[in-house]
C-alpha cells in the first residue's frame, strides 16, 4: 500500500508517494535525492543515517517515512547557510574530524543533538554520547575534539 | 548447543506416549505452530512462526520420529527452513519413565542454526530454544495431564 | 607558501562536500533505467549444489532476469583471478582453485554467491530470491585454521589435498638451527592472530552500465584502485578490452584493504548490464558485507627466540598456519608470506630468521590484506616474544629492545629475510614514546592503581613495516602478477592553474589536499589553483591505486617526476623568452629567473606562453605544458616507531580499560601533519580494536556467528582514550620527497603494545600470555586460572 508523506525538509515542504513500509532514510535518499544521509548497517548500530525529526536525532533507518508525516526533518544538507558552514561543520573541518566522510553526516547530526541537550559537554560525555555512531577512520580522537570545539563555537566562544 | 529438561506429566506413560505421537497434540503444543500434517508413519510436515531476537520468520519443517521404543521414548528430529531468515535443525531424545500414575518426561536436545539466524541471532538462540522447549513441554503437560481429551 | 605548502596543516579540500552531504559515493549514483540486483547466498558453509530452480523467481513481480553460476559460465565468464602466485618450498606453485563469481557445483562458505536476481526495485529482487528453490546436499565443513590442516579434515577442493594451498619457507633452516643450539635462553610462545572484518563504513556498492550503441561498459565501484579492477575484470573475467570498459571509483567510504580486490559482484553487475542493456546496481547490506568482504589476519603461530647470556638475540624461528578462506582473494597469497615473513627481523639485529608458512583453505570468507596486511601479524609475534624473553630473563623490556636495535649508523641494513632497510633511528622513537607516556613514573601509577584494586600494566611495541609498495622487479620475482608503480599526469592550463591526474585513489586519506600542497609548493602557485583528479579510468592515464601506505611514497613521487618534467620544459621556454641560456634560468618560488638578474617570468606566464606560442621555441619544443610520469620505486619504504600502551584491569570483571596511549612514529617527511596524525589515530583505533574488542567467529559447523554490529565489537568512542601522537623524521633516501607512508603504522604498532600491557598487568599473578581480543571473559578467565594455579 502506498501513502503520501508530507514533511518539512530542511525548511521546505516536500511530499512523496511511498510504500507504507518505506523507511525514512529510503524516502530521503531515493525519493527526495537527499543522499547526504548514509546507510552503513542493517541493524541500527552505525548511526551514519542520523537526522533530526522535530529537533531530535533519530536513526532514519529505524523510522518509517509514514511516521514522519507532518514532521520537520533536518538532514546534513540543511545545516550550512549558503556557503557558510554551520559552526559544527566548521569545527569538524578545522579539527580533521572526518576522513572518508561516510559516517560524518550522522556524526554531525548526532553531535548537534548532544549540544542541544548539553551545551558544554565534557570529553567523557561526548564519548558516551557517540556510543551509537561508528567511525572506522578517525579513531574518534578528532571527532571528540571537533564536537568540543563546535559546542564552544555554538556557545559563542572562540 | 545442548539443552535438557525434565517435566512431570500427570498421566500414565501409555497415555503420554500416545500423545507424543498425535499430530493434533503436537500442533497444540508447538509454540507458533500453524499446521502439522502426517506425511508418512513417522514423518510430519509442520509450519510454525518463530521470533529469535530481531529475526522473525515462518519456518517450514520436516519432523521425523526415530529410535521408536514404545512406550519408553523416541528421538524427534526436525529441520526448519525460514527462507532468508536461515534455518534451524535439531534433535531431541525424549524418554518416559513411569512414576506411579504419573510420568517423568526427560529430553536432551541438540540444536544448530544457520544463515541469518546464526549471523544475527546466534547469541539469542540458546535462550530462545530453551523457551520454545519449555513452552512446548509445559503446554504438553497441560494438554495431556488436563481434563480435556487432547483430540477433542 | 608556508600556510598551504609542504609541512602545513592545511584543512582538507574534500571536507566541504563531505560535511554538507554533497559527497558522491557509489550508492548516491543512479543511472537512467537502472535495475537492482539481489544476490542469493549460501546459508550453509559447504554443500554440493544438486539443483537451482529459478522459475518461480523469474515469474515474480518486477523481475527482469535471474542468473546462476551455470548461466555465467555458459556465457564464457571466467573465475576471479588471483594476482600473486606463491611457490611452495618444494618449488611447486600454490594450489589455485577456480573461483567463479556465482558458485558452480559447490558452495564453500556461508555467503558464497549462488544466484543473482535482477528486478525493477531492490525489494522486488529480494523478495523474488526467496522463491528460488536451492537444493543443496550438505557436506561436512571446516572453518578453523588448525582443524583444516588436520588429517581427515573436510576437503574443500578435490584438487587440493589436505586443504593445503602452499607450504612456503624463508631463511636458512640449518643456519637457524645451529644458532638455536648455541642459545643461553630460548623464549617460546604459541599465539593466534585473530580474524578481523575490515568494516569500512560504506558498504561495497557497484553499478554496471552498458551503452549498446558504442559497445561500452561502465562500472561504478567503491574501490581503492579503478585501473586494477578494469584490468582484472576486463582482461581475466569478462573479456572486455580496456577501451570498452570504464571504471569509475567515486568518493569511497573507507577501504582498509577490503576494497582493493576484484569482487564477484563487480563482474556480476557489469556482465548483467551487458546482457540486459540496462544499468544494474548492487549495494551490500551490512550483513552481506560481513559474509562477503575479504576478512583479515587469521594466523596460528608458534615462535621461538634464541638469546645469548647478555640478552642479545641470536635467532628466531616461526611456524605459521594462515587461513586463506574458501577461495584465493586477489592478493591473499602474498599476505602471510612476502608481506609477513620478510618483516620478521623487526627493528632488531637478529642474525638469522627462519619461517615456515602453511596456507590452508577453510569454509570461510576469503582472507586478504587488511590494514597493515602481514606486517601487523609479524609485529605482533615479534613484540610479544620479545616481551616474553624480557620477562624470562629479567631484563627491562625497553632495555632489551634497545640492546638489540639495528643502530642508526648501520643503514642500509640487510636483514636475514630479504629486505634491505634503508634508514631509521629506532632509539629516537622509543625515547620519544617512553617520554610521552612517562615510563619512569609508571611503577608509581601501578602502585596507585593497586590501591584502587586495579591491575595496571604498561606495554611497549617497537615496530617496523615495509610499505610504499613496491619495486615491480622485486615483487615480480616473488610471484606478483602486476607491476606496482604509479602514474601521474600534470596538466598545466594556459592561465597557470593545474590539474593533476593521479593513479592513487583516496578513500579517506585526503589526497586532494596533500597532493595539492605538494603541487602548489613545488610550482609556487596558490593551493586553490590546483585540482587533484582521481578515480576514473577515462580521466586518469593509469594507476595501481591506494593501499600499502603507497599513495605519497609512490603516487606522490610520480607526481613529482611529472612536475619535474613540466619545470624542465618550462625552463627551456622561459630561457628562450628571457633570452638567456637554459643553464642560467633557475626556478624558485614560482618564478623562472635569470640568475643574478631581475629578469623573470612567473609560472603562469610561462604556461600562457606555452599555449599561446607566439614567442616560443617551436623548433625545439612542442606547445603546451602537460607531462606524465610513471614512477617505480627503488625499494620499499620503512616507517618505524614505538607505541606504548597503559591499561587498567578490573579483576572482578576482567574489563580492560586502555588508559593511556602514546605513539612516536617515523613516517619520513610529513606533508600535512594534521592528516598524518589522523591516519595514526585511526590505525591505532583499529589496532586497539583487534587487541581488545574485535574477533570474527565461526561456530563448529562453519556458521558465521559474528555477522552484525551486535556481535562483532567495533571500537566505539568510549573504548578509546585520547592518543598522543608525535612524528620523528628520518628522510627516506630513495624517493624525491623523503616520505615513507603513514596509513598502516597505527594498526601495526598498537596491538602488541596493548597486549604487552595486558600481560604486564597480570604478570604478577603468573599470567604469561592472553590471546586477542582480550575480552572481559578471557581476561577474567586468565585471572581465575592464574589464581587457581597459585592456590594449587
Amino acid at each position: 500500500m502506498s501513502v503520501r508523506v508530507t514533511m518539512t525538509l530542511n525548511g521546505k515542504e516536500v511530499s512523496a508517494e511511498v510504500e507504507d513500509r518505506t523507511l525514512l532514510v529510503s524516502m530521503l535518499r531515493e525519493k527526495l535525492g537527499m543522499t547526504g544521509t548514509h546507510v552503513g548497517c542493517d541493524t541500527s548500530q552505525c548511526g551514519a543515517c542520523v537526522v533530526h525529526v522535530d529537533g531530535r536525532s533519530v536513526k532514519s533507518c529505524t523510522v518509517l517515512a509514514a511516521q514522519c508525516d507532518g514532521a520537520s526533518v533536518t538532514t546534513i544538507e540543511g545545516l550550512a547557510k549558503g556557503n557558510t558552514l554551520h559552526p559544527m561543520q566548521e569545527a569538524f573541518r578545522d579539527n580533521h574530524g572526518l576522513q572518508c566522510g561516510f559516517c560524518t553526516p550522522g556524526m554531525v547530526m548526532s553531535a548537534l543533538d548532544l549540544v542541544a541537550r548539553n551545551p558544554d559537554p565534557s570529553e567523557h560525555e561526548i564519548r558516551e554520547w557517540l556510543e551509537g555512531n561508528l567511525c572506522r577512520c578517525t579513531g574518534y580522537h578528532n571527532i571528540v575534539k571537533s564536537i568540543k570545539a563546535g559546542a564552544q563555537a555554538m556557545r559563542g566562544g572562540k | 548447543m545442548e539443552i535438557t529438561g525434565e517435566f512431570a506429566i500427570p498421566a500414565p506413560r501409555e497415555r503420554v506416549w500416545e500423545a507424543l505421537n498425535d499430530p493434533e497434540v503436537l500442533r497444540q503444543c508447538i509454540p507458533g505452530c500453524e499446521s502439522i500434517e502426517r506425511e508418512a508413519d513417522n514423518v510430519f510436515n509442520a509450519a510454525m512462526r518463530a521470533k529469535i531476537g530481531p529475526v522473525k520468520a515462518r519456518f517450514t519443517s520436516v519432523v521425523t520420529l526415530t529410535n521408536l521404543d514404545p512406550p519408553n521414548g523416541y528421538t524427534i528430529v526436525g529441520e526448519g527452513k525460514g527462507g532468508p531468515a536461515g534455518f534451524g535443525k535439531g534433535s531431541a531424545d525424549v524418554t518416559l519413565e513411569p512414576q506411579g500414575d504419573e510420568t517423568t518426561l526427560r529430553y536432551r536436545a541438540e540444536l544448530q542454526v544457520g544463515g541469518k539466524l546464526a549471523q544475527i541471532g546466534s547469541r539469542l538462540v540458546a535462550g530462545a530454544a530453551r523457551k520454545i522447549a519449555d513452552d512446548f513441554f509445559g503446554k504438553f503437560q497441560e494438554v495431556v495431564g488436563g481434563e480435556t481429551p487432547p483430540s477433542a | 607558501m608556508a600556510d598551504t605548502g609542504i609541512g602545513a596543516a592545511v584543512r582538507r579540500t574534500e571536507d566541504l562536500r563531505f560535511l554538507t552531504g554533497k559527497g558522491r559515493y557509489t550508492d548516491d549514483i543512479n543511472r537512467p533505467g537502472q535495475l537492482y540486483a539481489y544476490i542469493l547466498r549460501s546459508s550453509v558453509p559447504h554443500a554440493t549444489i544438486r539443483s537451482i530452480d529459478t522459475a518461480a523467481a523469474v515469474a515474480a513481480p518486477g523481475v527482469v532476469a535471474v542468473y546462476t553460476g551455470a548461466d555465467m559460465a555458459g556465457a564464457g565468464v571466467n573465475g576471479l583471478p588471483c594476482g600473486w602466485q606463491v611457490h611452495s618450498k618444494d618449488g611447486e606453485p600454490m594450489k589455485e582453485p577456480a573461483h567463479p563469481p556465482l558458485a558452480v557445483g559447490k558452495v564453500r562458505h556461508v555467503g558464497d554467491p549462488v544466484a543473482v536476481v535482477i528486478a525493477e526495485s531492490y525489494a522486488q529482487a529480494r523478495e523474488a530470491a526467496d522463491a528460488i528453490a536451492l537444493d543443496l546436499e550438505e557436506l561436512p565443513a571446516v572453518a578453523d585454521t588448525r582443524a583444516a590442516s588436520a588429517s581427515g579434515a573436510p576437503q574443500l577442493f578435490d584438487e587440493v589435498p589436505g586443504n593445503l594451498c602452499y607450504d612456503w619457507e624463508i631463511g636458512d633452516k640449518a643456519v637457524n638451527d645451529a644458532a638455536f643450539a648455541k642459545a643461553a635462553h630460548v623464549a617460546k610462545l604459541d599465539l593466534v592472530n585473530n580474524r578481523l572484518v575490515p568494516n569500512a563504513m560504506e558498504p561495497r556498492c557497484y553499478i554496471g552500465d552498458y551503452d549498446p550503441t558504442r559497445g561500452e561498459y561502465t562500472l561504478y565501484t567503491s574501490t581503492q584502485n579503478p585501473h586494477v579492477i578494469r584490468l582484472l575484470m576486463g582482461a581475466f573475467v569478462l573479456g572486455i578490452p580496456e577501451n570498452k570498459l570504464r571504471v569509475v571509483g567515486p568518493d569511497v567510504g573507507g577501504g582498509f584493504g577490503s576494497k582493493i580486490y576484484h569482487y564477484a559482484e563487480e563482474a556480476i553487475v557489469t556482465w548483467s548490464a551487458g546482457q540486459l542493456g540496462r544499468a544494474v546496481k548492487w549495494t551490500a547490506e551490512r550483513s552481506e558485507s560481513f559474509m562477503s568482504d575479504a576478512h583479515g589476519r587469521d594466523h596460528v603461530t608458534h615462535v621461538e627466540l634464541a638469546l645469548d647470556a647478555d640478552g642479545v638475540f641470536l635467532a628466531m624461528r616461526v611456524s605459521t598456519l594462515a587461513n586463506m578462506g574458501a577461495y584465493l582473494s586477489t592478493f591473499a597469497p602474498c599476505v602471510p608470506t612476502y608481506l609477513y615473513a620478510t618483516l620478521l627481523a623487526g627493528c632488531y639485529r637478529t642474525p638469522t630468521v627462519y619461517c615456515n608458512v602453511k596456507a590452508v583453505f577453510t569454509n570461510t570468507v576469503p582472507v586478504d590484506a587488511y590494514r597493515g596486511a602481514g606486517r601487523p601479524e609479524a609485529t605482533y609475534l615479534i613484540e610479544r616474544i620479545v616481551d616474553v624473553a624480557a620477562d624470562e630473563t629479567g631484563i627491562d623490556p625497553a632495555e632489551l629492545r634497545r640492546r638489540n636495535f639495528i643502530p642508526k649508523d648501520a643503514f642500509p641494513y640487510q636483514t636475514p629475510v630479504a629486505l634491505v632497510y634503508d634508514i631509521g633511528d629506532y632509539d629516537q622513537t622509543l625515547d620519544a614514546a617512553l617520554a610521552a607516556i612517562d615510563y619512569q613514573g609508571f611503577e608509581a601509577r601501578r602502585a596507585e592503581a593497586a590501591k584502587r584494586g586495579r591491575y595496571r600494566g604498561i606495554g611497549i611495541s617497537t615496530y617496523i613495516e615495509a610499505c610504499g609498495i613496491a619495486p615491480s622487479n622485486v615483487v615480480g620475482s616473488l610471484g606478483a602478477r602486476a607491476g606496482l608503480y604509479e602514474a601521474a599526469q600534470v596538466r598545466v592550463h594556459p592561465t597557470g592553474s593545474v590539474s593533476v591526474y593521479t593513479g592513487s585513489h583516496s578513500h579517506g586519506q585526503g589526497h586532494e589536499t596533500t597532493f595539492a600542497q605538494l603541487v602548489s609548493d613545488t610550482f609556487g602557485i596558490p593551493f586553490e589553483s590546483v585540482e587533484i583528479v582521481h578515480g576514473d579510468t577515462d580521466k586518469v592515464l593509469f594507476g595501481m591505486g591506494t593501499y600499502g601506505s603507497r599513495s605519497l611514497a609512490v603516487g606522490g613521487t610520480a607526481i613529482v617526476k611529472a612536475m619535474n618534467k613540466v619545470i624542465e620544459k618550462a625552463r627551456k621556454a622561459a630561457a628562450h623568452i628571457l633570452e638567456a641560456s637554459e643553464a642560467d634560468v633557475e626556478f624558485a618560488d614560482g618564478q623562472f629567473r635569470v640568475k643574478g638578474t631581475d629578469r623573470a617570468m612567473s609560472f603562469g606566464e610561462v604556461a600562457l606562453a606555452a599555449y599561446v606560442p607566439h614567442k616560443y621555441p617551436l623548433d625545439e619544443l612542442e606547445p603546451g605544458l602537460d607531462e606524465t610520469a610513471f614512477y617505480d620505486p627503488k625499494n620499499f619504504t620503512f616507517p618505524a616507531g614505538c607505541h606504548v600502551a597503559e591499561v587498567e584491569i578490573d579483576p572482578d570483571t576482567g574489563v580492560v580499560t586502555l588508559v593511556n596511549f602514546a605513539a612516536a612514529d617515523d613516517v619520513g617527511r610529513v606533508i600535512n601533519p594534521m592528516i598524518v596524525e589522523g591516519q595514526v589515530h585511526g590505525g591505532v583505533a583499529q589496532g586497539v580494536g583487534q587487541a581488545l574488542l574485535e574477533s570474527c567467529v565461526y561456530d563448529a559447523q562453519g556458521q558465521l556467528v559474528t555477522g552484525s554490529y551486535m556481535d562483532y565489537c567495533m571500537p566505539r568512542a568510549d573504548n578509546l582514550p585520547p592518543v598522543s601522537v608525535s612524528t620523528h623524521v628520518t628522510l627516506c633516501p630513495h624517493n624525491d620527497l623523503g616520505v615513507k607512508g603513514c596509513g598502516e603504522v597505527g594498526a601495526i604498532g598498537s596491538p602488541p603494545a596493548v597486549m604487552n600491557a595486558v600481560v604486564d598487568a597480570l604478570s604478577a599473578l603468573g599470567v604469561k600470555h592472553v590471546e586477542m581480543p582480550a575480552t572481559p571473559q578471557r581476561v577474567w578467565q586468565a585471572i581465575r586460572d592464574a589464581k587457581g594455579a597459585a592456590a594449587a
